[in-house]
């Protein structure tokens, strides 16, 4: 049995030497001077805001509010490994030994009452307004296919406006628009759609960090669309680069995991 | 352990040899297993009350096999993990009587867990392990603790793990293993074997489809091969399939099934392998799926079939030969008083036909869960298909904090005089629970 811990100290030497290398999260990767940037690149800028390595794990916490009380509070530990692999360990004492594992375009939850893991869809509600993929799916570049639809300024700030149509089946959302700050390629806000058409979620992008020297999301809020005065905030914290076993990425490795 | 004369018992050498080993195997254990303590403690108590069924052909006047009306159950399950070694430690109170509760412990699990380099795992002693992709039914799940669909996630920690050794080998998005398994037994001072077991499945994920492939021979028996498969279309719909077949079967039929004759009595047990020699495939099947509604209620409906329960011919011929015994009980027919006893007999022989998991060949199960805020609800229906009866069982919980919950379930079953579920021994239940996690 392997238990999850932290490698903070080789997490600390691995940023040191990135910043000592030059490592810079943001460098421009759209057109300058005026030209069209590409909506693809565009949206791998915006994926680097909240992946900073290759590998890496990072503590959500995932708080659900209604009509601005608190309602529900969960905590995530979340290993990423590559563009398509996320392990997702429950932290609460009442889903102690839960997790979730996405592999490529599928996704599996593991309770330690049934001891096995069950394959689950990414619009399955992990808690409150948050979906299985708001925490396990981290990279919009690989899921979606993007156009540039114009621009436009949010709470003053100008940002390109770019929609999203889900290329792969694993795609939490099948229609996403997303605004992407002009200045820096960060997200601002997106506006995700049910493929009936039905205006689903309103997520902000609300502030940035610098972590290890690398600028990276450090919370978004969630507006639930069909349930009034429902919002949720997920707040990440903790990030690490690390290093992690391939086999916890594997569906039978969930029963081994605490 | 050695023989009185000094002489190395036979068993010695074996078990110094395979200390040996673990102790290799030991010191062979990757470094990335950490010595912390991980602990998990669940306690729920569980009041029930049932109304008994009168009209029950399997319990005349509440005599043959006498039932509670009301009872209390509480258990406390402790997993507990340290490095390499994790252990389930339950403890149950199960009081029909509240003057003369019963009390058990039981190490549920207690294994060994060896990471072998990257690549490959070894796990050693008492443990679950659970194999099938259905929800209620797992017919691949050929290394599980027999469990009941009418309760998946086993909510009062009754599962016991088996005492196995398993070898696994992971090569990227693949598995290998292989599991030796053998329910023995220790008791009295004394180590009784049980009979041997050996299981492999192979497991890849390719394309967005799970697959396994499986394998499990026990001594005597036949050898089961089977697969199992999930698979999800779009955002909200899973799908998932377990299939497992053998030649025949060793499973034991009472002999009444094969007679159109209900007014007899066996003088000895009337239970036989009848079809050990059959050339026939005996096969187990599952289909089912799960739909996720955009408003968070998510559905699971399963088919299960299984060759070696009981047709509806035989359904009938076995519930005729209950209900004959059942009116000698009630006195409702004339036979020589002699008769009396050995029908009593005759009918609890009979009830070793039903099973927990379905006694005839096939079943639906439908389940809808919906939660909202610390309100949570889930609804269970296990159907019959053949006769129509059903068992439902909704269940309301409300989370009063992280670890506090407090839940409300009621069992009902429905059905004509004769069918399944209309024949068992309660009519109804209502179980009110606490339940405390730290």
């Amino acid at each position: 049995m392997t238990r999850i811990t932290g490698f903070r100290s080789s997490a600390a030497l691995l940023a040191v030497l990135m910043i000592a290398m030059g490592g810079t999260p943001f460098r421009p990767a759209f057109a300058q001077g005026g030209a069209q940037p590409e909506p693809a690149k565009l949206l791998e800028q915006a994926d680097l805001s909240r992946n900073g390595w290759e590998t890496y794990e990072v503590v959500t916490v995932i708080r659900n509010y209604q009509d601005g009380e608190l309602k529900d509070e969960g905590s995530f530990d979340t290993y990423i490994k590559g563009a398509d692999r996320t392990l997702v360990k429950f932290m609460n004492v009442d889903v102690k030994g839960q997790y979730l594992l996405m592999l490529e375009d599928a996704m599996w939850i593991y309770m330690p009452n049934t001891r096995k893991p069950i394959r689950i869809t990414p619009l399955q509600r992990l808690l409150g307004n948050a979906s299985n993929g708001d925490v396990a799916r981290t990279r919009w570049a690989g899921d979606y296919d993007a156009t540039l639809k114009g621009e436009e300024k949010v709470d003053g700030v100008g940002c390109y406006v770019l929609g999203l149509t889900a290329r792969s089946e694993g795609a939490t959302y099948n229609r996403v628009e997303l605004w992407v700050r002009k200045e820096d390629g960060r997200p601002r806000k997106a506006e995700i759609y049910l493929s009936s058409g039905k205006h689903y979620k309103t997520i902000f992008y609300d502030s940035f960090g610098t972590v290890h020297g690398r600028l990276l999301l450090t919370q978004m809020t969630i507006i639930d669309r069909l349930r009034e005065g429902s919002t949720t905030t997920m707040t990440f914290t903790g990030y690490t680069p690390r290093e992690i076993p391939e086999k916890w990425f594997n569906k039978d490795y969930m029963e081994k995991l605490r | 352990m050695s023989r009185a004369g000094g002489t190395p018992d036979p068993g010695t050498g074996t078990f110094v040899r395979a200390g040996a080993l673990w102790t290799a195997l030991l010191l062979c254990a990757g470094p990335a297993v950490a010595q912390d303590l991980d602990y998990r403690i669940s306690a729920v108590d569980e009041a029930t009350a049932w109304r008994l069924n009168s009209s029950s052909p399997f319990n005349a006047r509440n005599l043959i096999v006498p039932q509670p009306v009301r009872g209390n159950t509480g258990t406390v399950d402790a997993a507990i993990g340290f490095g390499v070694l994790s252990t389930s430690l339950g403890f149950t109170a199960v009081a029909s009587d509240i003057q003369r509760p019963d009390y058990r412990f039981d190490v549920r699990e207690l294994a060994l867990d060896l990471s072998i380099g990257e690549s490959w795992d070894l796990l050693a002693g008492r443990k679950i392990l659970k194999w099938g992709t259905g929800y209620a039914f797992n017919p691949t799940g050929v290394v599980e603790p027999q469990r009941s669909p009418s309760d998946p996630t086993d909510r009062l920690n009754q599962n016991d793990g088996r005492n196995l050794v398993s070898l696994t080998g992971f090569v990227g998005k693949s598995s290998f293993t292989a599991v030796y398994l053998n329910d023995a037994e220790y008791a009295h001072s004394r180590l009784t074997w049980g009979k041997n077991e050996i299981a492999l499945r192979l497991y890849t994920f390719i394309a967005g489809l799970d697959l396994s492939l499986v394998g499990h021979y026990r001594e005597g028996d036949r050898l089961e091969l089977g697969a199992n498969t999930s698979y999800v279309i779009g955002d909200n719909l899973e799908l998932h399939g377990e299939v497992l077949g053998k030649k025949g079967t060793s499973m034991l039929y009472h002999a009444i099934l094969g007679s159109e004759e209900p007014a007899q009595e066996f003088t000895s047990f009337p239970y036989s392998a009848t079809a050990d020699g059959s050339r026939e495939i005996f096969c187990k099947l599952l289909a089912g799926g799960q739909f996720t509604f955009n408003g968070g209620l998510n559905v699971a409906l399963e088919y299960y079939h299984n060759q070696e329960g009981l047709s509806a011919g035989e359904w009938k011929r076995w519930m005729n030969f209950v209900k004959f015994q059942d009116a000698v009980q009630r006195g409702a027919v004339a036979v020589d008083p002699a008769l009396v006893t050995p029908s009593r007999l005759n009918l609890l022989w009979s009830l070793l036909t039903l099973s927990p998991r379905g006694t005839m060949r096939d079943y639906l199960f439908l389940r809808g869960a919906y939660a909202e805020d610390a309100w949570s609800c889930e609804a269970i229906c296990f159907m019959n298909v053949a006769d129509g009866s059903i068992a439902l069982i909704p269940t309301l919980t409300w989370k009063a904090s992280q670890s506090l919950s407090l839940y409300a379930r009621y069992t009902g079953y429905i059905g004509s005089n004769g069918s399944e579920f209309g024949s068992l021994f309660t009519t109804s239940a209502l179980g009110l629970g606490i339940g405390v996690q730290l």
